[in-house]
């Protein structure tokens, strides 16, 4: 009966019925969100979704991990930190996410022209590959590439507020920098290194005349189970099985040494 | 002959009583981490440890941490050749692992070693990087039978084979049911330098030849004051 159950498992995973996301956890339902604050003169905010505070007193530059939030339509409010009840949000929208997909939100441009921009996050790089994309979140910067010092763009003519696509890279430490269109260094990026089966993204942030680059990390390389750890070897039937075998070779010699003593008698 | 029948008889019967009782008897030991216990073991968290998602509804209120910026130079990951962990007396071999055949981490087959999940992330670098031990043989403790022990604050120290060392401190530990364990929080992504330990625990399960759940240690880079 295992045998049989086992194989017909066998054959599901094998005609694909089940993606193996599905079996790596049971969160299938839910979207996974991190919120960044990319608008630099804007100051430390709380966010809300759905009238429920998820990050709190998050400043210029604060990324949070991926949270997870049920899939749908959200009411996303981002107030001025410890203003709720007291003011407006500074920016109001509602933003939809689907099952199994991860997004970044992020706050952007000034303060005045504060907008909410949601993206679409990659969740799998190829096999022994790295994944990086950039996005251009300088307000009033110009245009900019991206690529090796003294080397040919990587990626190239990103304009605010623009993410690029993902490119998948070799992993290794690289010397990169982002350059206005016409080659002038703005970000110095040398000895960044981006590991296999590492998805990530650039994101250029400041203003024109005080630039950097966050560098968050979207996805990496995850097995489809928890590791087996463990033979139960120090657990009650392991040792059950241990002690019931002690106990039962004393018996066995009890009763050799009592009944050769009878029969010698 | 016909008094080591008798023998045998004997010997044999003891056995399977002596099983079945002791085998009635849970031992309180290997459950200490159980999932009715998961509570108490968030108890012990650091106050400035950060809760990452949780399966209850809706979401929770999250605290942040600064995302990372690119420095001069942010290559901190080291391949992994040997784990110290003064506090539970550990100090094994690393060895470099990959995936099973079912798309699972894969751990040492022998007892003393400690794996690394290497297609993942470095430890030290940005991300979480994860390491696996065995609990126990069948017959004995193996490298992480300690490992619940930990407690928030201590130290989990790596070298790569120039003897280049990485600290982690322990945040918390939590315990997860084998088949519906949080593996991108263990796994994925991640602003900051994480490194995640795990072993077994729970009450071993006979029928599926597991225990039937795992525990999880959170630790981070313990980064040095930077000028």
């Amino acid at each position: 009966m295992k045998k049989l159950v086992s194989s017909l498992a066998a054959i599901v995973l094998i005609l694909g019925v089940f993606a193996p996301s599905a079996f790596a956890d049971n969160h299938g339902d839910n979207a996974m969100v991190r919120v960044l604050h990319a608008s630099p003169d804007a100051p430390a905010v709380d966010v809300y979704l759905n009238d429920e505070a998820v990050v709190e007193g998050a400043e210029f530059k604060a990324a949070t991990d991926y949270l997870e939030v049920p899939a749908g339509e959200h009411k996303v409010e981002i107030y001025a930190a410890g203003t709720k009840g007291e003011q407006d949000p500074v920016i109001s929208t509602n933003v939809n996410v689907e099952a199994g997909m991860a997004y970044t939100a992020a706050a952007i441009n000034n303060l005045e022209n504060l907008e909410l921009k949601a993206i679409q996050d990659s969740m799998e790089a190829s096999e022994g590959m790295a994944k990086v994309r950039v996005g251009h979140l300088i307000p009033g910067a110009p245009a900019v590439d991206v690529g090796p010092i003294d080397g040919d763009a990587l990626f190239s003519g990103a304009e605010f507020p623009m993410v690029t696509d993902y490119k998948e890279l070799e992993p290794g430490t690289y010397d990169l920098e982002v350059r206005t269109t016409d080659g002038t260094q703005l970000i110095d990026l040398s000895g960044t290194t981006l590991e296999a089966g590492n998805v990530y993204s650039a994101f250029a942030v400041g203003t024109a005349d005080n630039p950097e680059v966050l560098l968050l990390q979207d996805s990496a390389a995850m097995p489809s189970e928890m590791p087996q750890t463990g033979f139960g070897g120090t657990t009650e039937s392991s040792n059950a099985l241990l002690y019931a075998g002690v106990l039962g070779a004393l018996a066995l010699g009890a009763g050799l040494i009592f009944t050769r003593k009878r029969s010698e008698a | 002959m016909k008094r080591i029948l008798l023998s045998i008889t004997l010997g044999s019967l003891v056995f399977f009583l002596s099983y079945t009782l002791l085998n009635e008897e849970p031992e309180e030991e290997a459950r200490v981490l159980s999932t009715l216990d998961t509570n108490s073991a968030q108890n012990v968290e650091r106050t400035d440890s950060v809760k990452n998602n949780s399966n209850e509804a809706g979401p929770v209120k999250k605290s942040y941490e600064p995302a990372v910026t690119v420095p001069a130079n942010n290559n901190m990951g080291i391949t992994p050749e040997r784990i110290e962990i003064p506090a539970i007396d550990v100090n094994a071999p690393v060895q470099a692992l990959g995936y099973t055949d079912k798309g699972g981490m894969a751990v040492p087959n022998n007892l003393t070693d400690v794996g690394w999940f290497e297609p993942g992330t470095k430890p030290g670098s940005q991300g979480n990087a994860v390491l696996a031990g065995h609990v126990d043989g069948r017959s004995g403790p193996a490298v992480f039978f300690d490992l619940k022990k930990l407690i928030p604050g201590d130290q989990i120290h790596l070298y790569n084979k120039d003897g280049t060392k990485r600290t982690f401190i322990v945040q918390r530990l939590e315990a997860y049911p084998f088949e519906n364990a949080p593996l991108r929080e263990i796994f994925g992504p991640a602003n900051h330098q994480g490194l995640n330990l795990i072993t077994c625990t729970g009450p071993y399960d006979d029928e599926a030849s597991t225990y039937s759940e795992r525990l999880a240690v959170y630790t981070v880079l313990d980064v040095p004051q930077e000028s």
